[in-house]
């Protein structure tokens, strides 16, 4: 008998909408065999270009997002998106709001929108958005382009998880390049100032570009920055040129290393941990130690010391 | 039972009718209440809305309409979602209906309607029960 | 009545350690469930200047010392007049199916001596900038409103007012936004076709795009742009159809979305300074146009101590607005000119054991009757219900009004309040707290910056959500609804008889005829002339500087249809996007 994730692969490659849906929340959600399904996912997947986008609130992302996806499309790609919102830390629930954005492209057949919410896992999103886009890859999409909504620490994760990023920022956003969150400066390939209809347009691309020539590597080609409005629509079909350019070439052969090393660290980060709660939790020790702690019989560095050693793992020098 | 399986519901606001209080408020009550909800704004076609609820996987679909036509509007997300084999997804109805057009709702597929006023746990409370293999 | 400030803080104090606390103590309270407000309650400021009187600035007391239903008020009583008999006003706000449909039913109702002017509802996709053939207008033809697809449909129901009825003696009301200018073009070229001077057509157009944006969805194109044909309506009025109000700004559509109080009246004044500046965009002189500016009512709600300080706030800040930061001379420029002032709210009319909302309404009916308006028993118990107001329901309206007004003379003294340590400290804390918000969305760049960033709509959506878990909470009581439901309770009904307005016959079939209409009409009409007129408003749109009314007019004459009209300027504008919440 079938696995039910093997049924939904079959239809996936079959072209069926409902169950590529399917089979992205059964792996989302870590059903059963969900590892297994990937296994099968992964060599399928590997003709994708997937693009991440990411800048704070109010950048205009989802337009822009929307744009890209509206002239790829025109130009024959098909496209797969990932729309990422965060969680709430109280209810666990969330409200995935990016689809109002991309209203004009929400019935074409050839773009496949996902809403994702980050469920509040730390390094958890990562994967499981790394998952989604391996999907949308496997199941014949041209480009996937993961949205993210650029406050906190998870949208910088999930933006690691594509081959390119762009960092989106807008004119009168908060004290501009200081408003640009560590971190994010160092990921982005593409810089693109959205909303450039506005005053501070070019006074921001020249800012941004400083910072890149200073902060610059020796022989390493400093990232572009570029315009776009959605009012003018000025710069949008030279960024979809820019983002077919890389598509062709995929220069970027020193990334793709990097990310394969970041995607098994973070696939046995998650393992590990997971293993390690479990068995802590299974066999009472980490009630028993906390126990010990509260009675003030040990401190909590000497009692991970001693659970540590119950794992064969060598304690390292501390 | 899977700690991350999430209850994801779409709501949805078909044809022009502009009034988004009440889409508003469950949107947000029931992201309180734990379900991943996709709110789809404004203006949307019934083709765009039985797509947005088979991408997003939905167990549950809320139509929100205050100008009228919901019989016809929700006749066409009906049909569309049985066009597409989608019509295991729950289907309910909310807004400005009149006690005679429920039964006629019901008739199409409508499992529930929840006129304004309904207490947002009371809609929580019911989806829970009628989406199965759940918790959120 | 002289008011030592230290002797009475002495006091003060002395009651609320003697009197207060130990009564607050006694009960097993945090804190007294009442207040009292003394003289001390009143920071700053004198009588001249912050209230003055009626008819004077700031116009707190009011915008006149009477109104003109005061005035005939014996001879209203005497002749036992009902509004819908028209006098020179606009009738009940309505309309439905084909333009034919609503123009026999506006026959039907002179016919029975209600001679009111036309005061249209139009239908979504009429509001939307749609044709009837549409796509999206399937479904919604003729629902909400009448359909109107071009001038021959507007033609079509003023078949019903001629006569004495002509437009040069009745107003018109046009509950219409997105597409205001393409109906005033309209409303100009009927005129031009009878032969009536476009200086006597008078009434009010809504006109208000803005509040579409935060509060009514009804929108075509973006913010920008639409405040571009709001300047272009605004100088069109005020050189030709001056006695034509020119909007009628809202906040009632806010707080009926869920605006709180303080956000109601910070984004209607907001929204009136960008329109006040969209006029002066235009070239007018402030004292030309800002007369013509009205506002359809701010929202309500059942705390009517509140609504009346806002009525009070609000007249005052608009008048120093008009006068300090625009520089308006003419007192009529300064005024809040609204058919209403304080008011319940239809979202404060329950659905359950609805008898109960005749009391709400009479509750607004006093609030507006002390702060400058008539007092109106609004709406009808019966709204909830849907369908249409029932003939008990009406009459009960009418009589409370006419209690109020005859019986307990609650208008025969203007701004009772006014020397109120309550509400005079309640009115400037109203007015402190709506400046605030005022000055956050300045610093956006105004009303239009604020709606482009989502920030009002958002505002709006997060003050309904909170009202509501106030409601289930049971932080908030409403009566019967979440509170007093047991079964000891009688769910109090009487029979009611809802005229049958709209014949569900003529509205079922109403897509298919206009459709019909529609066709005959593209067939009929010269296409050439057409063509030419919509690309001269499409070369007049892409120059922002150009006037749109006078290409309007002639695609309007030339019988271009609505949407085709919005479809070019829609290449040109762009269509507005939804904000995320």
């Amino acid at each position: 008998m079938a696995e039910p994730w093997e049924r939904m692969i079959a239809a996936v490659k079959d072209g069926d909408v409902r169950a590529l849906a399917k089979l992205i929340t059964y792996v989302e959600n870590r059903e059963a065999g969900w590892k297994d399904a990937m296994k099968v996912v992964y060599p399928l997947a590997g003709t994708s270009t997937v693009f991440g986008i990411t800048g704070s609130p109010g950048a205009g992302k989802s337009t822009l997002t929307n744009a890209i996806a509206r002239r790829l499309c025109d130009q024959g790609f098909s496209i797969g998106i990932i729309a990422v919102d965060p969680s709430s830390p109280f209810s666990g629930g969330a409200l995935l709001g990016d689809r109002i954005r991309m209203r004009d492209i929400s019935v074409d057949s050839r773009i496949f929108i996902r809403s994702m919410a980050t469920r509040g896992v730390l390094g958890g999103l990562c994967q499981a958005a790394r998952d989604v886009a391996r999907i949308l890859d496997a199941s014949g999409k041209d480009v996937v382009i993961i949205e993210t909504v650029g406050v906190g620490q998870d949208e910088i994760e999930v933006v690691r998880a594509s081959e390119f990023v762009m960092l989106i920022c807008f004119p009168g956003q908060g004290d501009s390049i200081q408003a640009i969150k560590a971190g994010t400066m160092e990921i982005a390939d593409l810089f693109v100032v959205n909303k450039a209809d506005r005053e501070g347009a070019d006074e921001m691309v020249e800012e941004i570009e400083a910072m890149l020539t200073l902060s610059g590597q020796e022989g390493v080609q400093t990232p572009q920055v570029m315009k776009t409005s959605s009012v003018t629509k000025e710069g949008l079909d030279d960024l979809v040129t820019f983002l077919r350019a890389f598509m062709q070439t995929k220069k970027r052969r020193d990334r793709e290393r990097g990310l394969v090393r970041e995607e098994i660290l973070s696939l046995m980060e998650h393992e590990v941990s997971r293993m390690v709660r479990e068995r802590l939790t299974q066999d009472g020790r980490l009630e028993h130690a906390i126990e010990r702690i509260l009675a003030q019989e040990v401190d909590p560095y000497t009692a991970v010391e001693e659970m540590l050693q119950k794992f064969s793992i060598p304690t390292p020098g501390l | 039972m899977n700690q991350e399986r999430k209850i994801r519901v779409l709501i949805a606001k078909p044809g022009l009718d502009g009034h988004e209080r009440g889409a508003h408020v469950v949107a947000f009550g029931l992201r309180d209440e734990g379900f991943e909800v996709i709110y789809t704004g404004l203006r949307q076609t019934p083709g765009q809305i039985v797509n947005a609820a088979i991408q997003e996987d939905v167990q549950v679909i809320g139509l929100s309409i205050l100008s009228g036509a919901h019989l016809s509007l929700t006749q066409k997300v009906m049909d569309g979602l049985k066009t597409q084999h989608a019509n295991d997804i729950l289907v309910i109805v909310g807004g400005v209906i009149p006690e005679g057009d429920i039964a006629a709702l019901k008739g199409m597929g409508v499992a529930a309607v929840f006129t304004a006023g309904t207490p947002i746990k009371d809609i929580a409370a019911y989806i829970r029960t009628y989406v199965p293999n759940c918790s959120a | 009545m002289g008011n030592d400030k230290k002797k009475i803080e002495v006091a003060l104090q002395e009651w609320e350690e003697k009197v207060l606390y130990p009564r607050v103590k006694r009960f097993n309270l945090q804190e007294s469930p009442t207040r009292f407000y003394t003289p001390l309650s009143i920071k700053h400021g004198n009588f001249l200047e912050k209230v003055g009187f009626p008819g004077q600035y700031p116009f707190t007391a009011g915008n006149q010392p009477f109104d003109f239903w005061q005035a005939y008020a014996s001879e209203a009583a005497r002749m036992g007049y009902r509004p819908d008999w028209g006098g020179g006003q606009v009738g009940k706000y309505g309309g439905f199916g084909t333009a034919a449909d609503y123009r026999d039913y506006l026959k039907r109702m002179h016919s029975m001596g209600r001679k009111g002017g036309p005061n249209i509802a139009f239908d979504l996709p009429t509001q939307c900038g749609y044709d009837s053939d549409s796509p999206y207008a399937e479904g919604e033809v003729g629902r909400v409103g009448v359909a109107i697809d071009s001038f021959r449909d507007f033609q079509i129901i003023y078949e019903a007012y001629t006569g004495e009825l002509d437009i040069d003696k009745v107003p018109s009301n046009f509950t219409i936004n997105a597409p205001a200018a393409v109906i005033i073009a309209m409303y100009a070229a009927l005129a031009k076709q009878r032969g009536i001077p476009l200086d006597k057509l008078r009434g009010t157009p809504q006109n208000d795009i803005l509040k579409e944006f935060i509060a009514r969805g009804t929108y075509i194109f973006p913010p920008r742009p639409s405040m571009r044909l709001f300047r272009d309506t605004c100088v069109f009025c005020t050189q030709y159809l001056r006695a034509l109000n020119i909007n009628s700004i809202g906040g009632y559509h806010m707080r009926e979305a869920g605006a709180s109080r303080i956000q109601d009246l910070a984004f209607s004044l907001a929204n009136g300074i960008a329109y006040i500046q969209a006029g002066l965009e235009g070239g007018l002189a402030i004292d030309s146009f800002a007369p013509k500016f009205t506002f359809n009512a701010f929202g309500g709600s059942m705390e009517i101590y509140k609504e009346i300080a806002l009525q009070r706030a609000a007249r005052r800040m608009w008048a120093r607005i008009l006068k300090e930061r625009f520089g308006a001379k003419d007192a009529r420029s300064m005024l809040i000119r609204q058919p209403i002032t304080a008011h319940i709210g239809c979202s404060s009319t329950t659905l359950q054991r609805p008898l109960n909302n005749l009391v709400r309404a009479v509750i607004g009916g006093m609030a507006a009757g002390m702060s400058g308006g008539i007092p109106g028993a609004f709406p009808p118990f019966d709204e909830p219900l849907g369908l249409g107001h029932s003939q008990e329901a009406v009459q009960l309206q009418l009589d409370a009004t006419r209690i109020m007004i005859y019986e307990t003379k609650v208008a025969d003294v203007c701004d009772p309040w006014a020397g109120s340590y309550f509400m005079e400290s309640l009115t400037d804390a109203t007015e402190e707290e709506a400046l605030a918000e005022l000055e956050k969305i300045e610093k956006m760049g105004g009303a239009v910056a604020a709606i482009e960033n989502g920030f009002m709509h958002r505002a709006v959506a997060k003050s309904a959500y909170e009202r509501q878990k106030q409601i289930e909470s049971k932080q908030e009581f409403v009566v019967g609804v979440n509170s007093f439901t047991g079964p000891n309770e009688i769910e109090v009904m009487i029979n009611r008889v809802v005229e049958d307005t709209y014949d569900p016959e003529l509205l079922r079939m109403a897509e298919e005829r206009q459709k019909a209409n529609l066709a005959q009409l593209k067939r009929e009409r010269n296409d050439q002339a057409v063509k030419e007129s919509l690309q001269t408003l499409k070369m007049s749109a892409q120059d922002e500087k150009e006037n749109l009314m006078p290409s309007i007019c002639a695609c309007v004459e030339a019988l271009a249809t609505l949407q085709e009209i919005c479809d070019v300027l829609r290449e040109v504008f762009g269509e507005a996007q939804p904000v995320k919440l």
